[in-house]
């Protein structure tokens, strides 16, 4: 070990002595939790050893499934609906708008949903669908489409539809960013030979933008899905996982075990569940990110 | 070459169409937002809902701030992010530079990255259930402190691949020549590499603050008072009120939204990198 050490270069030593501290620290924070989550949800609440009981009562509830099929819905609404949007209009700027100011104009009018607290988002999105005051029934009254009050965050669908509406809102511009900024990467050339070739804009889509999206696609699943599987501040705002557990996806199901119910064993079960899904899920895409890893 | 009919009428005719509609759906709600955070009390309760407020007033706002005293909440958020800011850029750059600058193996530095990014994916409400018994049992509940260790956490993987970002572009020479000079690794890091890696470090700053600015989650469970609360958690218990005050909601709508707004005009190079931990560069 002393040996090893010894036969360092300085700079290695230096670095091995900043990296040690710092990442043990790092290590230390991340392990506790993980360790005391385990623990938590192997017993009771005073501490006595119990084995597995927490995890059966926690999959023998149906209302974790209940959580896991909301979940599931939202994610398989919001993120085709992102992707597909974002890629239109990333496809359509790119095609049509030529001047660099408006260009300019439209990155910035699109990074700004992506600053903006969820919180302060959920509050809009009250002021929308909300009974009474909500300004999508006045809307629909004025121009005389519907005149009767809907009650959007009343109806099971309709919640959940609100609740991802939310969602579509605030993360399509990311999409739209992301492939927008891969379509730069396109060269002229290879567009320009297909258009003198007399290919059509769909073509010049499917033959070559695809080829340089493709890595983009990943990515934009890979960060969107780590997101949308932790949704819960502007669906807490919004319906607070109603009506009746229509929007309670699985954040806010755990939220109500650990914090409602005060049942930290199977809060405790959950969670180790939940990470362990969760690492399985990382591990698959993981590994077909295109990140610069050198 | 005569260019198809498409191209010179129709296309620019549906780009207008779909620019114009995507500014109705996001400019409308920001100005729903903020024309409902200009009514009076006595506006709200009019039978008709009116789509332009008729006597405009900011009382909404002094109620939030000073007669709810929610700026103690303003200032809870202010300390928490910049200190979220301060700790993370500072344990970032512990780990990223000995990986950029210093000679350590490959692996190591593929090892580390992969495990910032694997962090990323982490749940939050996984990690809360046994981060709140550790805050309860250490006697940090309700204090600040408690939500700077967890924010500057679950921002090092953002930190580190920004950061990582950053220095590799700038060239190990400059540095190497300072060393040369006679200057000590502290020296160079201080009044070479720091300097020139000032924008991106910043923007990374500006992107963490912003990100905690917004965290929500964490602050509702780990804090009760205004001792420690922060905005988001105040913006909250005007919205699950039982008669909900709307202009009052509203303006701490807006209050919310502010200042990360303002941020990000600073910012707005690199949020689309930071969001992608790198991939993406905006030139």
């Amino acid at each position: 070990m002393i040996r090893a050490w010894r036969r360092l270069s300085r700079d290695e030593r230096l670095a091995y002595l900043i990296l040690l501290p710092a990442l043990g620290a790092v290590f230390v924070v991340v392990t506790i939790p993980f360790v005391l989550v385990i623990i938590q949800s192997l017993s009771t609440e005073d501490g006595t050893f119990v084995g597995s009981v927490n995890y059966s009562r926690a999959l023998g509830n149906p209302l974790l499934y209940e959580a896991i099929r909301a979940t599931g819905v939202y994610t398989l609404i919001v993120l085709p609906i992102e992707i597909l949007l974002g890629l239109g209009f990333a496809l359509l700027v790119h095609r049509t708008v030529r001047r660099p100011g408006l260009r300019a104009s439209i990155y910035v009018l699109a990074i700004l949903p992506l600053v903006v607290p969820p919180v302060a988002i959920g509050v809009v999105a009250r002021l929308i669908y909300a009974p009474g005051y909500g300004v999508l029934n006045v809307i629909l009254d004025r121009i005389g489409i519907a005149h009767q009050e809907i009650n959007w965050l009343g109806d099971p669908t309709l919640a959940m539809l609100a609740v991802a509406s939310v969602d579509v809102w605030q993360w399509t511009p990311f999409v739209y960013l992301v492939l927008f900024s891969g379509l730069q990467t396109v060269p002229r050339e290879s567009v320009e030979a297909a258009q003198i070739d007399g290919a059509s804009g769909w073509a010049q889509f499917r033959y070559i933008d695809l080829h340089y999206l493709r890595p983009l696609f990943v990515l934009i699943i890979f960060f969107r899905l780590a997101d949308v599987l932790r949704v819960f501040d502007h669906v807490f705002i919004l319906t607070g996982g109603g009506p009746g557990t229509a929007t309670q996806l699985l954040s806010l199901y755990m939220y109500r075990v650990e914090f409602k119910f005060f049942d930290t064993g199977q809060a405790a079960a959950l969670a180790v569940v939940v990470l362990v899904s969760f690492s399985l899920l990382y591990t698959l895409i993981a590994r077909v990110l295109p990140l610069e890893r050198a | 070459m005569r260019r198809p009919l498409t191209a010179v009428v129709l296309r620019p005719a549906l780009a207008t169409l779909a620019l114009g509609s995507a500014g109705v759906l996001y400019g409308f709600p920001l100005y729903w937002l903020f024309v409902t955070s200009l009514k009076s009390k006595a506006e709200l309760f009019a039978t008709t809902v009116h789509l332009v407020p008729h006597n405009p007033t900011f009382a909404a706002y002094s109620s939030v701030l000073f007669e709810r005293g929610f700026w103690v909440l303003l200032k809870n958020s202010v300390i928490v992010c910049f200190s979220t800011v301060v700790v993370t850029l500072v344990v970032g750059m512990l780990i990223t530079y000995p990986i950029t600058r210093l000679p350590v193996p490959a692996r190591l530095r593929v090892g580390i990255l992969n495990w910032a990014l694997s962090l990323r994916f982490l749940p939050p409400i996984a990690v809360v259930i046994p981060y709140f018994a550790i805050v309860r049992t250490v006697q940090i509940y309700d204090q600040p402190i408690a939500l700077i260790g967890i924010y500057s956490l679950f921002n090092l993987p953002f930190a580190i691949w920004m950061l990582k970002g950053f220095l590799t572009e700038i060239p190990l020479e400059l540095e190497d020549a300072a060393l040369v000079d006679g200057a000590t690794r502290w020296v160079a890091f201080w009044r070479v590499l720091l300097p020139l890696a000032a924008p991106g470090v910043m923007a990374a700053g500006i992107i963490i603050f912003t990100f905690a600015w917004s965290e929500f989650l964490f602050a509702l469970i780990l804090t009760a008072t205004p001792n420690a609360q922060t905005f988001p958690v105040g913006v909250q218990g005007l919205v699950t009120q039982f008669e909900i005050i709307w202009n009052d909601m509203a303006a701490s709508g807006v209050i919310a939204m502010a200042l990360p707004l303002i941020l990000m005009v600073i910012g707005r190079k690199y949020i689309v990198a930071g969001l992608t931990f790198g991939v993406i560069r905006e030139k």
